[in-house]
């Protein structure tokens, strides 16, 4: 009883927190917004006892990836259009597609089972899920970890080489344009 | 209706919102943030059904979304900025360079 | 002996094979030896298949070389059908072509695509062979369509004059059109009787199997395709034309061969036109008509091979009035001793044009008697065995037809005797005519052409006389009799029985009659024939223009056509459905490229939009259609 309480309860923040991102016009409102519907979350998993998870989620997605999205705000504080007019001009569209898809997700969602639950004691324990995690899983986390380290080189290298291309293209001009 | 159900239409209700979230919304970032919000609505159902199940392998995967949300994090946003100091600004509507 | 006839057949092919790839390049004494040696070759394999076959009394020999197809239950077999007919047939073919073959060597000494000529020449005595020999009317519509091939090809063979081009062109279509009635013929006769072998057609209708509808019908079409082989009215315009080709050409091909391959078709086929008696009809009134208006024709033509050329569809019109009255044997006995005395005044012709350096207008000719006399003698011979003087050949087969045009059981009729005889004494007349203008009286040529006047070489004259000699003996083998057991002699209406003596005498008269009018219109410079000539403007335009056949049928068919194949084909079908609905179809794409180009707006917003509406589509699909 006091299990779903609970439940309703962050679950009613992080819809409120999502629902108040649409409205809120400054661009790090709505990111405190946004944390605050992760914070929910975040309890939501310890609620149903995947503490690791639940962890990673404040740790992960608040601590870093939000915080870079507040530094990118910061960084970026345009006051153009784009911060004077909050709605595009889908606006009407995209409620209709709202209620569309609600609808649908919906109907899918009444008309199916949920699979009979499995009683596994503690096995999202720090403890438990760790031991689990090495054994059995380390692989594919080395492997994730390498291919996005891969990614992030590229990703800068092809920054750098277009620098040093446009970089070079301007000293030419400057040349030809000196001795012409 | 069971709680793990109200659990998953939750989880439908904030997908759905951050997809309509970022056909509404007019700034650049804020749309990123909406598509933050989807993807939390994703693990969301991903935590639930790893919980029904009781199988460690949800959770892992839960962990490595994790990653990977942080690696496209890292990418997106220097995009943006790059982009921005070119165009200087937010409004997607300078961004039609696929048009046609 | 096994194979005698598949080597008669192959014979003048190996010669177009040899001749075709290696002539050129090995020379004129190797064309002469495979082109002329091969078919006299030939002519030797023909004499002993000959002797062999009267050595059997006369019973067919059949040789069955490989089988063609087999569809359903029928088997298309192609083999070869020695009997009394077409044994005559062959050896007419291979003796007059060996014979002609000799000749061209001297006449086509100086061309310079020998070895292309005799190659040709070659081909067409293979395809002619087929066409006399096949047991199966597919075979012998392989030959038929193989001297036509043969005939275009010779007739133009000088191709780089345009004129000579076209005519061997129009010899070519005008023959098709007589292949589609031939090739209907063909089929009906298929589906009545299941067999295509002419042994077995002629048993089956004989039988009296086939109802007399379907046997008028497949003989009036098998009949086209033999107006159009052999130049009968409609399809006679070719033959003129056809002059264009080199003189031996003529003699071969437009006169003793090719062109009574449509009358050697109903004579083997005697057994289908028994039963039609109204297709038979048909055949005599067209042959007497078309006999009849080409001897009027030749009466004024100045070109010594055009006056020969109308001779010949003249005469080709005798051997189809025969036909049409049931004396089939009677046709193939004129057709034999036309093969030589025509010849014989072609190649003749042949001779005064060589002669003459190449003048061919009668007009420009005249005391050619003592400077060329070889020529003089043969060709007058020739001129008295066609007008039909006694005893030479053609008294004896012209007479015969037209005696049995008289009294045949089969559909003798007054008209056709009496319209047959007018055209004998205009044959009479006309060759006499021509054999006056060319040799007698006093020269009309010009200087330059009289001072290189000479007589041909003996491989001409040779044959001019070996020719003229049958011309005087063909007459006395009794091919009729000959042929009886196979094509019988129709009956003589008893009531006129006692006429033929008569009847002899009548034709001598008229053929005398022809020679003396032709003498005395054109003697002392034919000032006579010049008055008669102002006095019949019109009747003489008429009759120099071709009855304006040529003129009609340009109206009639030829510009019609050219409007359908300009206004419809190409107008309407070409360029406006072909070419439209493909510029139509791209334009399509274009413009539904277009159209739905207009999704990429760039915008992200919509996008996403689109990305949502997908979602809800995969998401129905998937949930409530599986």
């Amino acid at each position: 009883m006091i299990e779903t309480l609970f439940l309703l309860v962050f679950a009613s923040g992080a819809l409120l927190g999502a629902v108040a991102m649409f409205f809120l016009r400054h661009p790090m409102r709505v990111a405190l917004a946004l944390i605050g519907t992760m914070l929910s979350l975040a309890a939501i998993y310890a609620a149903l006892g995947m503490h690791v998870i639940a962890v990673f989620q404040v740790l992960i997605y608040v601590g870093a990836v939000m915080v870079f999205m507040i530094y990118a705000v910061m960084l970026l504080d345009v006051r153009d259009r784009s911060f004077t007019e909050r709605f595009s001009a889908l606006g009407v569209a995209g409620l209709a597609g709202l209620l569309l898809l609600v609808g649908v997700l919906l109907d899918g969602l009444l008309r199916s089972e949920m699979p009979p639950a499995a009683v596994v004691e503690d096995a999202f324990a720090v403890g438990t899920f760790a031991v689990t995690f090495m054994e059995g899983y380390w692989v594919y986390f080395a492997l994730t970890a390498v291919l996005l380290l891969v990614a992030e080189i590229a990703a800068s290298a092809v920054i750098d080489i277009r620098r040093r291309g446009r970089d070079r293209d301007a000293a030419d001009a400057a040349e030809a344009q000196k001795h012409g | 209706m069971d709680d793990m159900a109200f659990l998953l239409a939750v989880s439908g209700l904030l997908f759905t919102l951050g997809l309509v979230g970022v056909i509404v919304r007019r700034n650049l970032l804020v749309m990123l943030m909406f598509l933050e919000l989807m993807l939390n609505g994703v693990i969301l159902s991903l935590v639930v059904f790893s919980h029904q199940l009781g199988s460690e392998a949800g959770g892992v995967l839960v962990f490595l979304v994790f990653v990977v949300a942080a690696a496209e994090i890292a990418i997106a946003v220097p995009i943006l900025l790059l982009l921005v100091r070119l165009k200087r600004t937010l409004d997607p509507g300078a961004y039609a360079g696929l048009k046609g | 002996m096994n194979g005698l006839l598949t080597t008669l057949v192959l014979l003048p092919l190996v010669g177009f094979f040899l001749n075709g790839l290696f002539g050129r390049r090995l020379g004129t004494g190797f064309v002469n030896v495979v082109g002329v040696g091969l078919p006299l070759a030939a002519f030797g394999v023909a004499v002993w298949a000959w002797t062999l076959l009267e050595a059997q009394g006369g019973a067919p020999i059949i040789e069955t070389v490989f089988t063609w197809a087999v569809i359903g239950e029928h088997a298309f077999e192609v083999s070869f059908y020695l009997d009394r007919l077409s044994a005559l047939m062959a050896l007419v073919v291979t003796g007059v072509g060996a014979a002609i073959h000799i000749y061209s060597i001297g006449y086509m000494k100086d061309d310079a695509s020998y070895a292309r000529y005799f190659a040709y020449l070659n081909l067409f005595l293979f395809f002619m062979l087929l066409l006399v020999l096949g047991r199966s009317l597919l075979v012998l519509f392989v030959g038929w369509e193989g001297v036509g091939l043969a005939s275009y090809l010779l007739i133009g063979f000088w191709f780089e004059d345009a004129a000579k081009a076209r005519a061997g062109r129009k010899a070519f279509l005008t023959n098709r059109v007589g292949d589609a009635g031939f090739l209907l013929g063909m089929f009906l006769i298929f589906t009545a009787v299941g067999t295509l072998e002419m042994d077995l057609i002629n048993q089956a209708f004989a039988g009296g199997l086939v109802p007399v509808g379907i046997a008028t019908a497949a003989a009036i079409l098998l009949f086209i395709g033999a107006t159009g082989k052999s130049a009968q009215i409609p399809l006679h315009v070719w033959l003129p034309d056809a002059m264009a080709g080199p003189t031996p050409v003529s003699a071969l091909i437009h006169a003793a061969t090719m062109v009574t391959a449509g009358v050697y078709l109903i004579a083997r086929l005697s057994g289908v036109y028994l039963e039609a008696p109204a297709a038979s009809e048909l055949i005599a009134v067209i042959g007497v008509l078309t006999a009849f208006l080409a001897a009027t024709i030749a009466l004024v033509q100045t070109d010594i091979k055009k006056v020969l050329a109308y001779s010949t569809i003249s005469q080709l019109g005798f051997m189809f009035l025969a036909l049409g009255v049931g004396a089939y044997g009677v046709a193939v006995f004129h057709l034999f001793t036309h093969a030589f005395f025509k010849a014989a005044l072609f190649l003749g012709a042949g001779s005064v044009i060589h002669a003459l350096g190449g003048e061919q207008d009668i007009r420009r000719m005249g005391g050619l008697r003592r400077r060329i006399p070889w020529t003089f003698v043969t060709f007058a011979v020739a001129t008295a065995a066609i007008a039909g003087l006694p005893p030479l050949a053609g008294f004896f087969s012209k007479d015969a037809i037209i005696w049995y045009a008289l009294v045949s059981g089969a559909g003798g009729a007054v008209w056709l005797w009496a319209l047959a005889s007018v055209t004998a004494l205009l044959t009479a007349f006309y060759m006499f005519r021509l054999l006056w203008l060319v040799f007698l009286g006093r020269s009309r040529m010009e200087p330059e052409v009289e001072h290189h006047v000479h007589e041909s070489p003996v491989s001409m004259t040779g044959v001019l006389v070996i020719l003229a000699v049958f011309s005087v003996i063909a007459g006395w083998f009794a091919v009729p009799d000959y042929l009886e057991p196979l094509l019988p002699l129709p009956l003589v209406q008893p009531a006129l029985e006692h006429l033929h003596l008569a009847q002899v005498l009548f034709a001598v008269l008229l053929a005398g009659l022809g020679l003396i009018g032709a003498a005395y219109l054109y003697r002392e410079g034919g000032w006579r024939a010049r008055q008669w000539q102002t006095r019949m403007q019109g009747m003489h335009q008429l009759l120099m223009r071709n009855y304006f056949v040529d003129e009609l049928y340009d109206r009639a068919l030829q510009r019609p056509w050219r409007w359908i194949s300009d206004r419809v084909f190409l107008r309407l079908g070409d360029r406006i459905l072909l070419d439209g609905s493909l510029h139509g179809l791209a334009a399509l794409a274009r413009q539904g490229a277009a159209w739905l180009g207009r999704v990429q707006t760039g915008s992200l917003h919509w996008y996403a939009w689109l990305t949502l509406l997908g979602l809800v589509g995969v998401l129905l699909w998937t949930w409530r259609h599986v």
